[in-house]
């Protein structure tokens, strides 16, 4: 079985987040970059838990420059088995979706996490499934190997829905579908021996690129009402935060 | 989750203080780069997150206890030892044939302030294990490698070191367990061992005891010891070697982490191995003692980071009073300031702030030394040796003392709920209390300090201290805003120069009694001013980062470095002056008088 997970990194949830260049642009400085936690913690690890139990390989595929390759190394440190680096900044769901599409061919299996949590966006998937002529499921929260089929369970409004889907798949993967492994030294030690490669892009179109970037109005400071002004609270509740 | 420690101030000292990129020229630690490092830090932390913080308040509210013959601890103990073995922690800086990963030192440390600020009474269960494992692999015959190490490497058994009896504490000379030899090679052990750390327990099924015993007939005091493998279960028939754990010693603090009083040989059947050469034991057992003191340095450290960044998560929630206006009084219409902007509430976070982090990167710098001292080469090896002799005291007793001192402002931020228990503040601490006695008193400390590592090789490993403090001086005067500070730090190592000069006269005439009884004091002056010089690198590394913009940190964490240093120099440096008065000050208070009754 051959598996094939897309990782990018994103900048790590305690970082304080701000836009240059008229906010067009990330403000990267002090910024801890981590490998997408649905990436990461679902896509990858239940990738590498079907390796271990029906055997098969796991490849990783990012698009991005060399600094990307910290979370590649993490990646194989975890337990995939080969990487790919599309060697080129990514800056339209589009063009990362292309740019893996031309590397994709011949998976059984292609997993992306359910979204990005730095622009959320959840296309990728998506369209590389479009772009592959596979079929598509999206937030899966349970994946098993069937037969030949695989088994895919997935939230949907109300409940949760099973479909059986026959051959190569694309997913993506949402909480539930594994738990977060750690890396341990050994397969962090053994991640530089792994075989990265670093391809050239193929110029995939953009499709669209940041106009700009506005960040919402700085939260108003907190409100400290005595427990029995239970008038002011309402009032409060009502008027300014306009929650009832 | 609250905050325990924080990963941007470990990489800043890491990658912009002190070149931790160094060590991975070394050819033993080639395998490394920045890539593995960061994701060992990542996997460090994330560990802890989920197995180790969770569990810290847990093992001290229900703490171990023994029972029936038996220590029982904390249930998750269990699991992180066997994770940590599973997962290659226990060995990481062992060889590659033992089993280890031969990871730097001064990774290791950087990966031990992330458990340790976590959970302080887990890491001594792995240190000991790890320690007393490569005093076998050091020098023990390969057989002992063979029979032991595996094992306590992989998480199955854990490794205890043995030295303080009843009537032996900080004098190992009377120690008085004894070795009798045996015809297959082996020896019958007899005698009595307390404060033993994670003696006995139920989280392993094994453990590996490195006894300090005397051998029938061998010389007395300290060249007569020698050093024992004796396990509680031998390790090819799993037979009871009369071990007996005869009690848990129940503590103030780190009450999750087991210290047991062992009786070996009751009935006659305790067997051991000597492990090297006999009558070397306690030089052999130093070899483990000395890293043993950078870890109680590392873990006070790390006790006080993770109190430190308590108190400030209290001060930034907690709301009372109001702040002074420029009319001089309080306007009590206005909403009350949270307690951050109280002056005095600041000065106590930056108490803590400068003694934590200074500490810290005192640490990492002694680390750094261990892992040159040991793979350098030539008059590199020689230099890194001798500075990490003299800094492993003062990288042990700073945090140690200066630690506890952070902890009480924490607490006392916290006001009348520092000393609740429902606030984490008095655990922090009750914790860090044992790290001034744990291997080797303050006392102790300061006596090797004074007595051993300042005249070592006629003062040697002292001038090459100054000449690395001259030379960070002179690359922080290259900032005028730093200048005034590098003047600071010249005059208290002139102040220390002004000791010596009255103490060692007296060490030369042979009055070693008055030449060393103030040494806690020199220590503590000694100490304070190494981390004065810390501040200058970190401040200085800090500068450099916002003149060329090339820091991976933001503008206001390179500002608040500096302005830390500037606390640290207004505040606590300054306590040097005062230990300078005394060590001056000819009159002898301390030492026994004849005839004289002092105390009544």
């Amino acid at each position: 079985m051959k598996i094939l997970v897309c990782i990018s990194k994103t900048p790590d949830t305690t970082s304080k987040i701000s836009f240059v260049n008229n906010g067009k642009e990330f403000n990267s400085e002090g910024i801890q970059y981590i490998m997408n936690p649905y990436d990461e913690w679902y896509a990858l690890v239940r990738a590498v838990e079907l390796k271990e139990k029906n055997g098969g390989s796991v490849t990783v595929i990012n698009v991005g420059d060399v600094s990307s390759e910290i979370v590649i190394r993490k990646a194989l440190a975890i337990g995939a088995d080969e990487a790919i680096r599309v060697d080129v900044v990514p800056e339209s769901s589009l063009q990362v979706a292309k740019e893996i599409a031309a590397h994709a061919a011949g998976y059984d299996l292609v997993l992306t996490g359910k979204e990005t949590i730095d622009y959320n966006g959840a296309e990728v998937g998506a369209m590389l499934a479009e772009l592959l002529d596979l079929p598509y499921v999206s937030f899966a929260f349970k994946l098993e190997k069937e037969g030949e089929d695989w088994l895919v369970s997935r939230e949907v409004e109300g409940g949760t829905e099973t479909l059986k889907v026959g051959g190569p798949i694309v997913l993506s993967a949402a909480k539930g579908m594994a738990e977060q492994r750690i890396p341990n030294m050994q397969g962090i030690m053994m991640a530089k021996k792994k075989p990265l490669n670093v391809v050239a892009s193929i110029g995939a179109e953009k499709g669209s690129v940041v106009a700009s970037h506005e960040m919402p109005p700085a939260k108003s400071g907190v409100k400290m009402i005595a427990p029995d002004d239970m008038d002011t609270l309402v009032k409060l509740l009502h008027e300014e935060a306009k929650v009832i | 989750m609250a905050t325990y420690m924080n990963m941007d101030q470990l990489r800043f000292l890491l990658y912009e203080v002190h070149g931790v990129e160094d060590v991975f020229q070394l050819p033993r630690y080639s395998n490394f780069d920045k890539e593995s490092l960061e994701i060992l830090l990542d996997s460090a932390k994330a560990w802890a997150d989920q197995d180790w913080y969770p569990y810290f308040r847990e093992m001290d509210e229900k703490p171990a206890y023994f029972k029936d013959g038996k220590v029982i601890i904390h249930p998750h103990v269990k699991k992180i030892f066997k994770d940590a073995g599973d997962n290659g922690w226990i060995g990481m800086y062992f060889d590659h044939e033992h089993g280890g990963m031969q990871a730097p030192h001064f990774i290791v440390n950087a990966i031990n302030h992330i458990f340790e600020s976590a959970n302080n009474h887990m890491t001594g269960y792995m240190g000991l294990t790890a320690g007393s494992a490569h005093l076998i692999t050091t020098f023990g015959k390969q057989e002992l490698i063979d029979r032991f190490v595996p094992n306590m490497l992989n998480g199955k058994w854990a490794g205890t070191m043995c030295l303080t009896e009843p009537q032996a504490g900080s004098s190992l000379s009377d120690v008085k367990t004894m070795a009798y030899a045996q015809a297959d090679g082996s020896y019958k052990i007899k005698g009595q061992k307390i404060f033993i750390s994670g003696g006995d327990h139920d989280a392993t099924s094994n453990f590996v005891h490195l006894v300090l015993a005397r051998i029938e007939g061998a010389p007395a005091g300290t060249k007569g010891i020698s050093l024992f493998v004796v396990p509680k279960f031998l390790p090819e028939t799993e037979a009871f070697n009369d071990v007996i754990t005869a009690g848990d010693f129940q503590k103030m603090g780190q009450r999750g982490y087991c210290t047991t009083h062992l009786v070996f040989g009751e009935n006659d059947g305790c067997v051991g191995w000597l492990v090297g050469e006999a009558n070397l034991g306690l030089k052999q057992m130093f070899q483990m003692m000395n890293g043993a003191r950078i870890d109680v340095g590392m873990t006070a450290t790390s006790t006080a980071t993770a109190a430190y960044y308590a108190s400030l998560q209290y001060a930034k929630e907690r709301p009372q009073g109001r702040r002074i206006e420029s009319n001089g009084r309080k306007n009590p219409n206005q909403e009350p300031a949270l307690i951050i902007e109280h002056a005095d509430v600041r000065r106590m976070l930056l108490k803590q702030k400068s003694i934590v982090e200074g500490a810290l990167s005192l640490l990492l710098e002694t680390a750094k030394h261990v892992d040159f001292a040991l793979e350098g080469e030539g008059d590199q090896k020689k230099e890194n040796h001798l500075l990490l002799e003299l800094l492993t005291p003062m990288a042990k007793t700073f945090p140690s003392e200066r630690g506890k001192e952070a902890i009480d402002n924490g607490l006392q931020v916290l006001g009348g709920y520092g000393f609740c228990t429902d606030f984490i503040l008095q655990q922090y601490y009750r914790d860090i209390r044992i790290m001034s006695l744990y291997e080797g008193t303050t006392g102790i400390q300061s006596l090797d300090l004074l007595g051993r590592k300042i005249t070592m090789e006629n003062g040697q490993a002292l001038q090459l201290l100054m000449a690395r403090i001259t030379e960070t001086n002179q690359e922080a005067s290259n900032y005028d805003e730093l200048k005034p500070y590098v003047k600071q730090l010249e005059a208290r190592l002139g102040d220390v120069q002004k000791v010596l000069g009255r103490l060692i006269p007296m060490a030369m005439a042979g009055d070693y009694e008055s030449f060393l009884a103030d040494a806690t004091i020199f220590m503590e002056m000694a100490s304070g001013i190494v981390v004065a010089y810390q501040w200058i690198k970190m401040a200085t590394a800090a500068k450099k980062a916002l003149v060329t913009g090339t820091g991976a940190f933001d503008t206001a964490f390179y500002e608040s470095k500096i302005h830390t240093m500037k606390y640290y120099f207004k505040y606590e440096l300054p306590k040097a002056i005062a230990c300078l008065e005394t060590l001056m000050n000819e009159e002898e208070l301390t030492i026994v008088q004849e005839k004289q009754e002092v105390f009544g």
